[in-house]
């Protein structure tokens, strides 16, 4: 698919938002479901060779978000496709979230993990529930969109690594205080934290969904390089990150194979 | 589309494009993205005996116009392919090539046997993989191996083409298209990846967790041409080229040095419809040169000074 990219816009160093026309796209996207992008930049022939994958920040109108980070070349080309210009991806891939109606949610992000859970945010208020944000990052520039979320959710915890906003901890530390007070917890960061999160609500007895960013070369279940394990019954069985996920149960999740 | 019409050991297909083993799944993940039938055939996950579970991750990165794997072969087996996947592809007017491997020679006649009695159209057997340290490499880095584990199957298939996949890390390829060729086979698919790999200059590490991965994408194209002709010099059995194919001036290259069809790997992994392309940028060209047939471009590089 082609799309229109309307605008490309610098948070700080670290992140980007773009925002994304096509009405081909937007009827079948679902929260946390994700995008394998191509820059127009990208030569078949020129570097880099594989499309990137991103997870959905939203949907309005015709239009659909992006939130990146700038890691390497790919990300590097992004911040250099300009408002009007061409972008290729693929339809909406994955199982996303799923909403629940009026039940007490916690999300839990982590960094650049804020992406997925803004549109499921906006479901679960709609659809009756008390939403709280738990953010975690290294420092101020990590904290994006937050105000976005606001008229979405109830409460906002936000903590970084050095204090400069939010309390100085883990947002392990303030969520695990509070997890028994939820129903269902939906998570998104780097695998550490994600396993953190897993292993409290287990603990707690919460059901706890993860989206699980796995290297991808297809996106589409071909080449079996996003193999994820996670436990059914007594066995261990492989999972497509991006066909069977990339969200999955927490709990579920045998993290010694997939954390490094 | 009679233009690209071709004849690969006695099997029609409707044009020379063909999804290369490992990066097209077993046909049907791409089903809903493109319209597979469009394709001249589609070569599936190679298959073994049993169930075979894969190397541990990380198993991809991209590296410089390509990328690293180290899938390990993984795929779920020979009989649960022919049940559960095998049906659902025929449903497709496209032709199947399974492509089958074994740790042992008695393995790879194991389920040679079996899919010697399937609906497919042709086999090729994979002897080059780099990523299982059992067999795979072994049978394709040794002529004399590379001749009995071909002559074994070939004994055990009597109702299918034989193709035989090589591999590109040996000093000097010739040899074993040469043995394949004597044994029996009735094709050679050339080449399979290129032994390689990256390291992260922060953690000191690997990229890969089974250390080397096979490389494949543009970046190993030119070594894919040379390599396919310098088997069309010693065989006579129609080849399949492959490597690094994204474009349709690619897969002319390839027809050029000696191919009778191609197959697109990597390709379908950076845009699904890559191979749809290739197929119409193909179709133009022969016209464009007044080809009446595709097949006619086979081997007419022109090496006069
Ligand atoms: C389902 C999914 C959703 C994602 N959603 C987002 C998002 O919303 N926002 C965002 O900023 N990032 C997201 N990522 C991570 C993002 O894909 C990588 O940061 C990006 O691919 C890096 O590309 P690069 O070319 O800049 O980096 P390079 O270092 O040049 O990449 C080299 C290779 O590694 C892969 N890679 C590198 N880092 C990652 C990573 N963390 N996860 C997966 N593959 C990686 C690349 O795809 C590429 O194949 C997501 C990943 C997945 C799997
Ligand atoms: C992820 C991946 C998996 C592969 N798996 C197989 C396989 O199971 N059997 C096989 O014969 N070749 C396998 N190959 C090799 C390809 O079929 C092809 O020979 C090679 O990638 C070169 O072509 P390309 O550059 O167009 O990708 C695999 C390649 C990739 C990238
Ligand atoms: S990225 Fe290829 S199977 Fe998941």
């Amino acid at each position: 698919m082609k799309g229109i990219i309307l605008k490309n816009e610098r948070l700080n160093d670290k992140y980007r938002l773009m925002e994304i026309e096509s009405p081909e796209f937007v009827q079948t996207a679902k929260p946390g479901q994700f995008v394998m992008v191509k820059t127009g930049l990208q030569d078949y022939l020129a570097d880099p060779l594989l499309r990137r994958p991103f997870g959905l920040v939203d949907v309005r109108g015709n239009t659909f978000r992006l939130l990146y980070m700038l890691v390497g070349k790919g990300t590097r080309l992004m911040t250099e496709s300009p408002a009007g210009s061409v972008i290729e991806f693929s339809s909406s891939l994955g199982n996303g979230f799923k909403s629940v109606k009026n039940q007490k949610v916690a999300l839990v992000a982590g960094g650049v993990g804020i992406a997925p859970l803004l549109w499921i945010a906006k479901l679960l208020k709609d659809d009756g529930c008390s939403v709280t944000l738990y953010f975690g990052g290294r420092n101020q520039e990590d904290i994006i969109l937050a105000d976005e979320f606001r008229p979405h959710i109830d409460k906002l915890v936000i903590t970084t690594d050095d204090g400069s906003v939010g309390d100085k901890a883990l947002v392990t530390v303030p969520f695990g205080q509070d997890v028994k007070g939820f129903d269902r917890v939906y998570a998104c960061g780097p695998k550490r934290m994600l396993e953190a999160v897993s292993g409290i609500c287990v603990k707690g007895g919460v059901p706890v969904d993860v989206s699980l960013d796995e290297r991808m070369a297809c996106g589409m279940g071909a080449c079996l390089g996003c193999i994820i394990y996670v436990r059914e019954g007594e066995e261990t069985v492989q999972k497509r990150c991006c066909v069977e996920g990339p969200v999955f149960d927490g709990s579920k999740v045998v993290w010694e194979s997939v954390c490094r | 589309m009679s233009v690209l019409k071709v004849n690969i050991c006695g099997v029609e297909f409707k044009n020379p494009v063909i999804t290369a083993s490992g990066t097209f799944g077993y046909g049907l993940e791409y089903a809903r993205f493109i319209d597979i039938s469009k394709l001249g055939g589609i070569s599936v996950k190679g298959i073994s005996y049993n169930e075979v579970k894969g190397n541990p991750m990380p198993r991809i990165m991209e590296t410089t116009s390509g990328m690293l794997n180290a899938i390990g072969l993984q795929n779920v087996g020979v009989h649960k392919f022919l049940k559960e996947k095998l049906p659902l592809l025929r449903k497709y007017d496209t032709r199947v090539i399974v492509n089958f491997w074994g740790k042992t020679i008695e393995e790879y006649v194991q389920v040679a046997e079996v899919l010697d009695n399937a609906d497919v159209d042709m086999l090729e057997m994979n002897i080059s993989c780099p990523n299982v340290k059992e067999g795979g490499i072994a049978f394709g880095s040794d002529p004399s191996m590379t001749a009995k584990v071909v002559s074994e199957c070939r004994k055990a298939i009597s109702n299918k083409p034989l193709l035989v996949k090589l591999s590109p890390n040996v000093t000097d390829i010739k040899p074993f298209a040469k043995a394949c060729e004597d044994s029996g086979a009735d094709g050679i698919s050339a080449i399979n990846t290129l032994l390689g790999m990256a390291v992260n200059i922060h953690t000191r590490k690997p990229y890969i967790s089974n250390v080397t991965g096979g490389l494949s994408g543009p970046a190993i194209k030119p070594v894919a041409v040379r390599m396919v002709h310098e088997v069309s010099k010693v065989v006579k059995i129609p080849i399949i080229g492959m490597g690094g194919i994204i474009r349709w001036e690619d897969a002319a290259e390839f027809f050029l040095v000696g191919a009778s069809a191609v197959q697109v790997g990597t390709a379908n992994f950076v845009d699904p419809e890559l191979t749809l392309k290739i197929v119409d940028g193909l179709e133009k060209y022969a016209e464009s040169q007044g080809l009446s047939n595709i097949s006619e471009l086979t081997g007419k590089v022109d090496l006069s000074k």
